[in-house]
């Protein structure tokens, strides 16, 4: 076997896995933490793509720096879809159905505005770095997914560090663990539960972004990426924020080594067919969902 | 002071509470016995704003709290350890105690109350960087105790903290409650433990099927016939 394809090839995994963990921890949040199936998550990491593209066409912004006002803005927008569309929802008895279906909606509508705004056309983010490699003896590295990698592995990182660390990140370990008795010490649902969904799909837009650094992009890409989503999250286990990483990983690892050294149709198939092995062995996912 | 006049909840059909009205000075343990099912959890839980209420009042240092939603009563100093003890499992004894002091004016002397706190519960502090989950029964207990206590509490509302626990463990937590409550903090004591927390409380009330049935002096219950037959066996 070729030693340094197959090193490339774990090392290309690794890249794409850990863009697909910053993308599914927040996924994993909502899910976990509010009971909400995200549907659109994807979708929003998908905007976020698309106007970074247009920042960096119109005025030549780097796609990892206009991050800086477009995680802040799709916060913004996430609370008020929040308030105004999810949590009229999460009263209802069956929170995870009507959700799905709600969030679903929204997935089709976002995705439909991104046609109607950039056509159907795949784009490619080319930056003054994307042609750029470096070489470390028999291995190259391309510039773009570097910086993805570095940007996946310090996003996964704040929002570990956000939960473990900060009062409020407890709140909303604490409230995903025993909503009663956080409310009873002083932790406001609704108010957590919007900072969640907000960090959430900020962090959608940090994956989005990062994957249009590997990957060229249309406005249906989304569907694929949040397949991906569900096989990351529910190998990591649902709200396990480095479990999902792992998990991430591990998959990107997968996908990786079979597309290097397997028919490409059968890449999916081998992937899903894990995925099914993962959920009869361990129904709750591979690692302990650790909050 | 807590008062609470003609309070009605209702799960959907069901009455668990037909017009209760009680009050807790301030400085005072108040006992609230009962059997199981009589509605003590209910009164509770409806005081903490985690339940709505149906009609009558609830009132704190004379101004009325009805309708205010769990965090904000917290916020009052209206603390309630809940039964069950419903910790955050699967964070560590000192993220519990942490969360026990997340509203901003407990936040805010976060560091005194944990001291304060793991030098009362020495086990506590021992395992401070365990998850809460891994701890026995009685630390457990001791942790729901210490998290509310965090809360700097100017009522603390207890809900059977002595169920499930071995004799002596429950004795031990009996004399801590009474050792708080002459530390200057109010609380209210919700048990079926009858004899033990009427011998801690000054007064009490007898809740039966969602109603108060009798209310007077820790000795009057205890002499009641009542009380003798149908909660002490005797
Ligand atoms: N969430 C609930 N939904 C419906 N009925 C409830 C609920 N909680 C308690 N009840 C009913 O209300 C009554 C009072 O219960 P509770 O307050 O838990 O009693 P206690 O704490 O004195 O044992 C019981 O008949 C109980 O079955
Ligand atoms: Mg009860």
């Amino acid at each position: 076997m070729n030693t340094v394809l197959l090193v490339q090839s774990l090392i290309g995994g690794i890249i794409m896995g850990s863009v697909y963990a910053l993308l599914g921890v927040g996924f994993s949040l909502t899910w976990g933490v509010m009971r909400v199936i995200h549907i659109s998550h994807a979708a929003f990491g998908l905007i976020a793509a698309f106007v970074a593209y247009g920042c960096l066409q119109r005025w030549g912004i780097d796609p990892i720096a206009s991050l800086v006002f477009m995680v802040p803005l799709l916060f913004c927008c996430a609370c008020f879809v929040y308030r105004f569309l999810i949590l009229p929802v999460t009263k209802a008895r069956e929170v995870i159905v009507s959700s799905m279906i709600l969030t679903f909606g929204i997935a089709i509508i976002v995705e439909n505005i991104m046609l109607l705004i950039w056509g159907p056309d795949p784009r490619l983010i080319t930056t003054w770095y994307t042609s750029r490699v470096f070489i470390v003896g028999p291995f190259y590295f391309q510039y773009a997914p570097v910086a993805g990698f570095v940007m996946a592995v310090a996003g996964v990182g704040v929002i570990h560090l956000f939960l473990k660390k900060t009062y409020t990140g407890k709140a909303v370990r604490a409230a995903w663990q025993q909503s009663d008795a956080a409310q009873l010490y002083g932790v406001n649902l609704t108010r957590i539960s919007m900072i969640t969904f907000g960090l959430a799909v900020g962090s959608a837009g940090a994956g989005g972004v990062g994957l249009a650094l590997l990957y060229s992009f249309e406005p249906h890409a989304h569907n694929l990426w949040l397949i991906y989503l569900f096989l990351v999250v529910i190998v990591g286990g649902v709200g396990n924020v480095l479990g999902t990483a792992a998990a991430g990983v591990l998959i990107g690892i997968i996908t990786g080594l079979s597309l290097a050294f397997l028919p490409y149709q059968w890449v999916n198939p081998l992937t899903f067919g894990l995925l099914m092995a993962v959920l009869a062995v361990r129904p709750h996912g591979l690692f302990r969902s650790e909050v | 002071m807590l008062a609470v006049e003609r309070l009605v909840v209702k799960y959907d059909e069901l009455t668990a509470l037909r017009g209760v009205s009680l009050t807790v000075e301030s400085g005072a343990l108040v006992a609230m016995i009962g059997s199981n099912g009589a509605g003590k959890t209910t009164l509770l839980n409806a005081v903490s704003g985690l339940i709505p209420t149906r009609e009558g009042t609830i009132s704190w240092e004379g101004s009325l709290i009805t309708g205010l939603t769990p965090d904000a009563v917290c916020r009052l100093g209206i603390v309630q350890a809940p039964e069950g003890r419903k910790l955050f499992a699967k964070m560590t004894v000192e993220e519990n105690l942490q969360m026990g002091a997340y509203s901003p004016g407990p936040r805010a002397r976060v560091a005194e109350s944990m001291k304060r706190v793991l030098e009362l519960f020495p086990r506590l502090a021992e395992r401070r960087r365990q998850t809460a989950e891994s701890l026995s029964g009685g630390e457990q207990q001791m942790l729901a105790l210490g998290r509310a206590l965090m809360a700097t509490p100017g009522l603390l509302m207890l809900d059977e903290p002595s169920l499930g626990l071995a004799p002596i463990m429950a004795a031990q937590i009996f004399e801590i409650i009474g050792d708080l409550n002459r530390a200057g903090t109010t609380i209210l004591l919700v048990s079926q433990e009858v004899l033990q927390t009427l011998s801690i409380a000054r007064d009490g009330y007898l809740l039966e099927n969602g109603e108060i049935t009798l209310a007077g002096p820790s000795e009057r219950l205890l002499a009641d016939q009542r009380v003798k037959k149908s909660y002490l066996g005797l």
